[in-house]
């Protein structure tokens, strides 16, 4: 840091500035350029695909097998004895060469099969160039310089370029003749037990990926350099593969199945979700966060409701939660409570969501009058009293900066919430009845909300979204249902912030402050507005990042932003879309998906669907 | 009655500031319609590259006369405020100005963010309030009132002839000359200004370096009226500025300057003579901010809602 400079050197910095801008700028437009170029070419080239992509294949496997660039931790502390040095791990289930092998082997396979190849090639070429990117990145940010993307000095390592090349001609393969095939569609009509066993077979898969992605490098830090790359680098794989199977039709037909059988999928996603604690995963760390993440899931569901159903954006949320969990921990004993009471959990879990309730559609009244942007401003208002309020322990209900310590654990049949469960002979980490409880609540919340989505106010709210006046000219009483939407909203926030007060047990007002509602709002648009699979995503995204990429903690809320900047942009229906939301975005299958595809219901054969 | 006094300076000084702040955010809405979340940012960014100008910029000899200075601090500022508000416009609103009217806003929202932590981890030393240089025209006006003494420093009178003659020259601007009638016809329609033969691209990117400049001005005499600038108070003195906005009447820039002293006022006097004092003043502009968007949402001196095709 510089203090007090005897000469302006600020000129010197300023033109470096501009000059590294000004390198960016040309370098994009270079890159555009050729980009233009060989797509342009390729289009008129449509017999090109075989070739490339199979060279695209081989350097892949060549790449995977070359050696790359890493890091490796010597004794001592990280980065001062961190030292380059060839990758030399073995082909590890999470590790990226074995990832680039799969890809390079799939890309290969790919050609020879009746499928809509190009559209997979592109897949797998962008999650080859995000292996690629995120290795070879890593070592150069993290101190080792340009030089650290070939070489560490003595020895030469081409694994990260010849990955990277690899994905390219993927791409270029795939821009071939110009136009993309169509995605196949599968029947969705199959007999009910071939259906069961694949939905069965599909979440118990989700489930050995979750833990995977949990496990993978392990808890970020200090110590452990490797969480934060290791990570994004499976996310790229996982990226990778799961658009080429979409694009070859697969994941639609399992959505589409598990519409069809939605509450046999809602059990057995239960029941996988229940079996976390039994894999790798399934350690105290583990199970503290992924309940951390289901408190976070189920508040932006009820966000969602909200935001992405009746399109009303509440930038206060937090609030909710807040307040939800302010009345559970002073009814819960503790030493600092207002109330020398003690309920029991579900009780006092009622009222905080009941209070919320009032709350929110107390908040929620305004939308009678105010509209749109005003609405937002009106709810950040409200999230603004509500910490000041709670930071001066108005009525001494919140502690003030003193936070509601102490919380005691839940305490069910004799055992309590915090211990280690020991069923037989099997003993679970101490989270484990938190994670569990949470995973209720969770499903609990989805079916909430899948049941209003498709209920009369469900639709009133969506008619409310696409436009106001129309609803209201359709009979819609739209003042009710937008308060209604805060209301049942805000019950769910409550709900989730009594879980909150009793598993963090310490309830302080700054666990809620705007940045924690921007927190809920990017969950939400990340995964998809009006989307639950989506919230979930969201939630879990947003929370395992920041837990792998620890040394990066300081570029979290810088990334937020840039999040929901670029997705507003690039990707305005989120990860994960609901059906109705991507109809309604979709333009003639920009991002490969026609709208007559949608109608997914009205497939012969598929009464159930159809009588809904 | 010396403690009213001086409360009533102070307010109008906070007052003038945040009128500045806000004329920005009113010539934007009424533009584009877009609640231009990341304007209290440009606000604050321009704080920051007032003091860098100062401190990396200025040889050493150029900065004891105050006079020199003063203006170089406020072009720095404002040119980088005009040049983030510009670049923020052609990269993040203009991409979705035909989007659902959600994507601009949580944009914005984005940008906002993305902004503040850039300056906290850019700026040397950032992470805690930056101390602006002191002493450095800081002149304080001492006299006695009835039962005590009350202080005007001279970096209080700059902000309120700064925001007030400022509003003025933007209002005859707006009003008399060519591209601020082009800027009254786009706000009133944008397709018909464009087959009238105006520019809206060019008319928004205008309105955005007016907003952008003010806002930097404002910076630079926010820090040297506080003597220091913080990354928080760009979020904070967005939200004064937006409810000033608001209670004027959002598109009028009378509602904007007098919304803002009005919310100066509100603020030092209810954290001197209402229960819970500073500590609720925010609660108080909140509420206040509420109750006309709730009963007046046109606000003082704006037009009710137009329908739009």
């Amino acid at each position: 840091m510089k203090e007090w400079i005897e000469y302006p050197d600020g000129w010197i910095w300023l033109g470096q500035v501009l000059l590294a801008i000004a390198v960016v700028i040309g370098v994009v437009y270079v890159l555009r350029l050729g980009w233009r170029a060989a797509s342009a070419f390729l289009a008129t080239r449509p017999a090109l695909d075989r070739p490339l992509g199979l060279t695209g294949g081989v350097i892949a496997v060549v790449g995977a097998l070359l050696p790359w660039v890493t890091f490796r931790l010597n004794d001592g502390p990280y980065p001062d004895k961190a030292t380059l040095q060839f990758f030399d791990a073995p082909f590890a289930l999470s590790g990226f060469r074995l990832h680039t092998l799969v890809l390079g082997v799939l890309a290969i396979v790919v050609l020879f099969l009746p499928l809509p190849r190009r559209r997979v090639l592109r897949a797998l070429g962008l999650g080859a160039i995000g292996i690629a990117l995120v290795n070879i990145l890593f070592p150069v940010i993290d101190g080792g310089g340009l030089g650290a993307i070939t070489s560490d000095g003595e020895n030469f390592a081409f694994g990260g370029i010849a990955t990277l090349v690899a994905g390219l001609l993927l791409l270029f393969a795939a821009k071939t003749g110009g136009v993309l095939e169509p995605v196949p569609h599968w029947k969705s009509a199959v007999p009910r037990l071939v259906a069961y066993a694949v939905l069965v077979i599909s979440f118990v898969v989700l489930l050995l990926v979750v833990a995977m992605m949990l496990n993978a490098g392990g808890q970020g830090g200090v110590g452990n350099p490797y969480a934060g790359p290791i990570f994004l680098s499976l996310l790229a794989f996982l990226a990778g593969v799961l658009g080429a199977l979409q694009a070859i039709g697969l994941t639609t037909w399992i959505s589409a199945l598990s519409d069809q059988h939605k509450w046999f999928s809602v059990v057995v996603l239960l029941l996988v979700a229940l079996g976390l604690p039994f894999t790798e995963a399934g350690t105290d760390y583990w199970m503290t966060t992924a309940a951390n993440i289901g408190v976070y899931a189920a508040t932006a569901i009820g966000l969602n409701i909200v935001v992405g159903l009746a399109g009303l954006l509440d930038l206060g949320y937090v609030a909710f939660l807040g307040i939800g969990a302010f009345v559970a921990a002073n009814f819960s004993g503790a030493a600092a409570a207002a109330f020398d009471i003690e309920l029991p959990f579900v009780v006092a879990a009622i009222i905080a969501a009941v209070v919320a309730g009032i709350f929110g559609a107390v908040v929620g009244s305004p939308t009678l009058r105010v509209r749109g942007d005003y609405l937002a401003i009106v709810t950040l208002a409200f999230g603004e009293i509500f910490k000041k309020a709670a930071q001066n322990n108005i009525g001494d209900l919140t502690g003030g900066a003193n936070a509601i310590p102490n919380v005691p654990p839940i305490n069910w049949f004799g055992q309590s919430f915090d211990k280690p469960l020991t069923i037989g002979s099997v003993e679970l980490p101490s989270g484990v009845l938190y994670y569990v409880l949470i995973i209720v609540l969770v499903a609990l919340v989805m079916v909430v909300f899948a049941n209003l989505k498709n209920s009369r106010i469900g639709r009133a709210w969506i008619a409310i979204r696409e436009d106001e006046d129309a609803a209201r000219a359709m009979g819609i009483k739209t003042g009710q249902a937008k308060i209604l939407a805060f209301l049942i909203g805000a019950t769910l926030a409550g709900l989730a912030g009594a879980v909150f007060a009793h598993k963090t047990s310490t309830v302080a007002y700054d666990s809620f402050q705007f940045i924690e509602s921007v927190t809920l709002l990017a969950a939400v648009i990340l995964g998809g507005m009006g989307s639950i699979p989506g919230a979930v995503l969201g939630a879990a995204l947003l929370l395992v990042l920041p837990e792998k990429l620890r040394e990066f903690s300081d570029y979290r809320l810088m990334l937020f932003g840039l999040a929901l900047v670029l997705i507003m942009r690039f990707r305005p229906q989120g990860l994960v879309p609901d059906r109705h939301r991507r109809a309604e975005l979709a333009d003639e299958g920009a991002d490969g998906v026609p709208i007559e595809e949608l109608n997914v219901h009205d497939t012969p054969g598929d009464e159930k669907a159809v009588t809904r | 009655m010396a403690t009213l006094l001086q409360q009533l300076i102070n307010g109008l000084v906070l007052g003038g500031l945040i009128a500045l702040i806000a004329l920005g955010y009113t010539m934007v809405y009424g533009i584009i319609q877009l609640i231009n979340f990341a304007h209290g940012e440009v606000f604050m960014v321009g704080g920051f590259a007032s003091l860098a100008t100062y401190r990396y910029f200025l040889p050493p000899s150029w900065r004891s006369d105050w006079w020199l200075a003063l203006p170089l601090m406020a072009i720095g500022g404002a040119v980088v405020a005009v040049v983030l508000a510009v670049v923020m416009e052609r990269f993040a609103y203009r991409p979705l100005r035909n989007a659902p009217r959600l994507a601009p806003l949580i944009t914005a929202l984005g940008v906002s963010v993305i902004l503040k932590e850039v300056v906290r981890l850019g700026y040397p030393g950032a992470t805690a309030p930056v101390p602006f240089p002191r002493a450095f025209v800081d002149h304080q006006f001492r006299f006695e009132f009835f039962d005590g003494t009350v202080n005007i420093g001279s970096t209080a009178i700059l902000m309120i002839v700064v925001s007030i003659v400022g509003a003025i020259i933007l209002q005859t601007y707006i009003t008399r000359s060519r591209m601020g009638r082009a800027m009254r016809a786009t706000a009133q329609d944008p397709d018909t200004a464009r087959l009238m033969g105006v520019n809206p691209n060019r008319t928004i990117v205008l309105t955005f370096t007016i907003g952008g400049a003010l806002a930097g001005i404002a910076g630079v005499l926010y820090g040297i009226h506080i003597t220091n600038v913080d990354t928080e108070v760009g979020f904070l003195y967005g939200i004064f500025a937006f409810t000033a906005a608001v209670l004027g009447g959002v598109g009028s820039i009378k509602g904007a300057v007098i919304g803002g002293f009005a919310i100066g006022l509100i603020k030092t006097l209810s954290g001197q003579y209402f229960p819970g004092g500073t500590q609720y003043d925010l609660v108080w502009i909140f509420v206040l901010l509420i109750v006309v968007l709730v009963f007046r949402p046109q606000g003082l001196f704006g037009e009710p809602e137009r329908v739009r095709a």
